[in-house]
């Protein structure tokens, strides 16, 4: 079998490196097998705690606008047309970018991709303090918004950290709480704008001034990614190029595999629907509190944040739901789940629109709305790594890029300009929630199954990911990651589909039991 | 774990309903239709005319309308400044409305004077344009208030003749160099470690 001689000429080179010893147990790929959410065990959880905190920086710099719209506004003397405009430009930055960064990482690797990313957009957050027209406050949202596509480069990162069993866990909380810090600001700005206005500030150079706490964030934690991080649990991409434990694959081959995988572009439509109404969300809730109720700035920016703050447990819920499911009914449980949580989370958002006429009605409804909408966010990329395992980067890359596509179209639709107003915007959107999460009964997966047809007779996992690679790459072992991730998914197959093989994978070093994961 | 969550998530609701300031009641209800035109107010700056919020001055001048009807009920005169239709199209947060208590576009307020009855009802004030008047077109609206408190008669200088107001930018010179000094330093950084890496490769 070719996995052997790969996986034991990756722990050669590393014997002869002086082997590291993972304090986690680890498969056959050295990916962590267990999810030990308080530890900064290297390298798995270190990298944990890197990729969502980076990401959640961006979080904190893209959504830092909103909750001062009610002093920008003034300020600069924007429309209602300039700030969807704006609103809209946030998010369309990212839906390239995340391509970009599908196929970066999967080229140079997640570290070393991030970090650039979000150096290179720091800047733009540090001007949006010096900020004097409607058309710069376009300019800088969409230039800061382009950091959103961090994400990609997070979820690829725990992707090749974390084994099968946990990687639904790992996506959902790395991008939950990253997700996070589009709420956290929504409270953290008001406060930090209130902090300088006592301090002697007057309102129009405060929220100025309070730009820079985003922007300093996120200069450091992408620092604290390059210092600290690396790609995989064997090292830097650029180390395992060099010692050819790593084929360094072509952009042709990794664009050709993610186009021609319908289930990307599922996944990527319904994606806008669930993370996408989270970003439009962020983007409007304290405005719309803020004048439909007659709330202050600090209570607006209270009840917007607690949208976004239940990402803290409702993504990495959504993670814990998929792999639960898949331990019990497989791919076939991953897919149901998502289906189920994503368009219950479209009829509450049609409930809130129409809750309109009671405060404390909306304030419940967004709450409860947002636990499922973001739910369903963590039970996508529960499926995403099962893809594709060649192209992973930039199937993650599509899905996240559709996501903000999502938001674009929503934004654009119902929430630009006076056409319609905010309550009913919300409405139309839970329905459009509804009916962009009806192409999930499409996806298949040949050796699992889809949501009411069963697998097909015969047909592996394995034969499912070698089928990225032609018979010439094989032969040179090419595809020797995507062989041993076959083996570490056989879990996916159900009660039924995993029979006869133990539940964990094998670890190949025998580290001690786990004190405490989750 | 579910129930963990499901136990936060309704303490997350109760905490929210509880802990959060209700939006203010209604107290009565007046309406600007209702409310008959018996001021004459004025104000120095023509229309057009260019005023910086914080430095400028402008004078605003009241008096009875000689058709109007008894004054006896004026105790007081609140003198507002309000958006000008171009200044309110496309903004929401500035919408006028009939009912006072929700009108959006009278934010800020100038003077409040007891009305002189002695003196014939004619007032006048001098304001200097608070630092915190956005960048916008304005007129002024005077409403006769009586001793609960409630506007009872208004009048106002014409919105078709607004005159503007340079809000201040709020930038000062150390923003912009703190801007550039950060953004610099990102840049830099990223530079940084791309050298060291191409360093370590090349060893």
């Amino acid at each position: 079998m070719e996995a052997k001689p790969a996986a034991m000429e990756v722990e050669g080179v590393e014997a002869a490196r002086g082997k590291p010893r993972f304090r986690m147990p680890v498969d056959s790929d050295l990916k962590a097998t267990e999810f030990w959410l308080f530890s900064f065990a290297r390298p798995h959880m270190a990298s944990f705690h890197m990729a969502w905190f980076s990401f959640f920086c961006c979080f904190v710099s893209t959504f830092a606008a909103p909750p001062l719209l009610p002093l920008i506004r003034d300020t600069l003397g924007l429309t209602a047309t300039d700030i969807g405009n704006a609103g809209i430009a946030s998010v369309s930055g990212a839906v390239f970018a995340r391509l970009a960064m599908g196929t970066a990482c999967d080229l140079v690797g997640p570290r070393l991709a991030s970090a650039s990313l979000i150096l290179l957009t720091t800047p733009a957050v540090y001007c949006s303090s010096i900020i004097q027209s409607p058309s710069a406050y376009l300019l800088v949202r969409f230039f800061t918004g382009i950091s959103l596509a961090s994400f990609v480069s997070a979820q690829f990162w725990m992707s090749s950290m974390f084994s099968a069993p946990k990687v639904g866990l790992a996506n959902g909380v790395a991008g939950g709480w990253g997700n996070l810090g589009g709420g956290a600001v929504q409270l953290l700005m008001p406060l930090v704008y209130e902090a300088i206005h006592k301090i002697g500030s007057t309102p129009f150079t405060a929220w100025r001034i309070a730009f820079f706490i985003p922007g300093l964030m996120q200069t450091f934690s992408a620092i604290a990614v390059l210092a600290f991080g690396q790609d995989m649990p064997g090292g830097n991409y650029r180390s395992l190029h060099k010692s050819g434990d790593m084929h360094k694959d072509s952009f042709g081959n990794v664009l050709r595999h993610a186009l021609t995988n319908y289930r990307g572009w599922i996944l990527a439509l319904t994606y806008g629907y669930c993370f996408g109404v989270e970003l439009t969300i962020d983007n409007v809730v304290h405005q719309y509190f803020y004048d439909r109720f007659d709330v202050n700035l600090q209570t607006a920016g209270l009840i917007a944040a607690s949208f976004g703050m239940a990402n803290i447990i409702s993504r990495p819920g959504g993670g814990l739901l998929s792999d639960w499911l898949s331990s019990r009914y497989g791919m076939r449980g991953r897919l149901w789940g998502l289906w189920t949580v994503q368009t219950i989370g479209g009829v509450l958002c049609v409930v809130l629109g129409i809750v309109d006429f009671s405060f404390a009605a909306s304030v419940a409804v967004m709450v409860l709305f947002s636990f499922f909408v973001q739910a369903a966010c963590g039970l996508t990329f529960g499926i995403v790594p099962f893809v594709s395992r060649r192209s992973l980067g930039l199937i993650s890359g599509m899905t996240g890029g559709g996501g903000n596509v999502g938001a674009v179209l929503t934004q654009y639709i119902f929430f630009h300009g006076t056409k319609y107003k905010t309550e009913t915007g919300i409405k139309y959107m839970g329905l459009m929630i509804i009916a962009c999460t009806l192409p999930i009964v499409l996806i298949y997966f040949p050796q699992w199954g889809g949501m009411f047809v069963g697998p097909r007779k015969g047909a592996t996992a394995e034969e499912y990911y070698s089928r990225e690679w032609s018979e010439h790459e094989r032969e040179k072992g090419f595809n020797a990651a995507s062989v041993r991730f076959a083996e570490n998914s056989v879990r996916e197959g159900g009660r039924s589909g995993s029979a006869g093989q133990s539940r964990h994978t094998t670890p190949v070093d025998e580290s001690p039991p786990a004190r405490g994961g989750v | 774990m579910a129930r963990v969550g499901v136990v936060a998530l309704s303490l997350v609701v109760v905490l929210l309903g509880a802990g959060l300031p209700r939006p203010a009641a209604a107290k009565t209800q007046v309406f600007l239709s209702k409310l008959p035109k018996s001021l004459v107010v004025s104000v120095s700056p023509k229309h057009g005319d260019v005023l910086h919020a914080g430095d400028d001055k402008l004078t605003v001048t009241w008096s009875p309308n000689a058709t109007a009807g008894s004054d006896a009920a004026f105790k007081s005169v609140k003198v507002k400044l309000c958006y000008a239709p171009a200044s309110r199209t496309d903004r929401g947060w500035r919408k006028a409305n009939d009912d006072l208590h929700k009108d959006k576009a009278c934010q800020f307020k100038v003077t409040v004077q007891p009305y002189a009855a002695g003196a014939g009802g004619n007032g006048t004030f001098d304001y200097v344009v608070a630092r915190d008047i956005p960048t916008a077109s304005y007129f002024v609206r005077a409403y006769a208030v009586d001793e609960s408190g409630t506007e009872v008669a208004y009048g106002q200088s014409s919105p078709d003749a607004a005159f503007d107001v340079a809000g201040i930018t709020g930038i000062h010179t150390s923003l912009k160099v703190a801007a550039g000094v950060f953004s610099t330093f990102s840049i830099a950084a990223l530079a940084f470690f791309f050298v060291v890496e191409k360093r370590k490769k090349d060893k």
